[in-house]
């Protein structure tokens, strides 16, 4: 939906009703929409989470600091970017 | 013939879609169609109908410049059952299908358009096409035309309405006139 909607046929939509009810594929439809439109408006507003992942409130720029520009997992890297951006890298706690 | 077959009239009797079918036949856009395919999913019609009526039918921003932008959208995402249709409301405030044409074609140098209108219409065209380009330098400038409040109408008018409008081409559907 979000790169090559023109993929999204006929066939496709009879696959997914083996699958799921009419209520369902509208649902995975409208939810998908929702974020094709909304995570590119997202990222033109240039914000980052309130929250690091281990649950501190942070400013926007340890928040960028943290999650990178792209970030890709919740866990991987920005976990331990959140960790070192402690004092002593988290080790009094 | 649609890909998803509409809902039971029963559903589509349902007052909370009832009321909110009056106001999309009042404005023009979307016609029942949309809530045929959506009142499949419970609660789903009413939640988006009002995400999509509330930035395009209300708020600040002027509705014919919302509604070239919307129809720019609908263009851009394929969805013909949302580029067909046009606001009630914005022909009756003056837009015409000419002044459509220009606000999605050359209209950086099209003097009908003021400089704020520009600024609006360059950030429809540039959302999915460019969204690098639609940086701080790019609010900034939108900052010197429109409220914060302004711009966040207009930046959900074009997300939600670009989003779904990519979904419902997928669904190969019709305007109900035609």
């Amino acid at each position: 939906m979000g790169t090559t909607p023109e993929k999204i046929d006929q066939a496709f939509y009879d696959e997914m009703k083996k699958h799921y009810s009419t209520e369902e594929i509208v649902e995975l439809g409208a939810f998908i929409g929702f974020n094709v439109g909304y995570h590119t408006f997202f990222g033109t507003l240039d914000f980052y989470p309130m929250f690091s992942p281990d649950g501190r409130l942070v400013d926007q720029e340890e928040s960028r600091r943290i999650y990178g520009d792209t970030p890709k997992s919740h866990l991987h890297g920005a976990a331990e970017r959140a960790r070192e951006s402690r004092p002593n890298g988290g080790k009094d706690e | 013939m649609p890909i998803i077959d509409p809902a039971p009239k029963e559903i589509l009797d349902q007052p909370k879609i009832k009321q909110r079918i009056e106001k999309a036949r009042a404005l023009g856009v979307p016609d029942e169609m949309f809530f045929e395919i959506m009142a499949h999913a419970p609660g789903y019609a009413e939640a988006l109908f009002d995400a999509l009526y509330e930035p395009h039918a209300k708020g600040n921003v002027d509705h014919g410049l919302k509604e070239i932008i919307r129809i720019g959208l609908a263009r851009l995402a394929g969805d013909g059952y949302s580029a067909a249709q046009r606001s009630a409301l914005a022909r009756q405030g003056g837009l015409t299908e000419e002044k459509i044409e220009a606000g999605l074609s050359d209209f950086e140098t099209d003097p009908q358009f003021t400089d704020a209108e520009k600024w609006a219409l360059r950030y429809g065209y540039l959302m999915y096409r460019e969204p690098k380009k639609v940086n701080k330098e790019f609010y900034d400038q939108g900052k010197k035309y429109y409220s914060e409040a302004e711009i966040m109408e207009i930046g959900g008018l074009i997300a939600i309405h670009y989003g779904l409008q990519v979904f419902l081409s997928t669904l190969k559907l019709a305007p109900k006139g035609n």
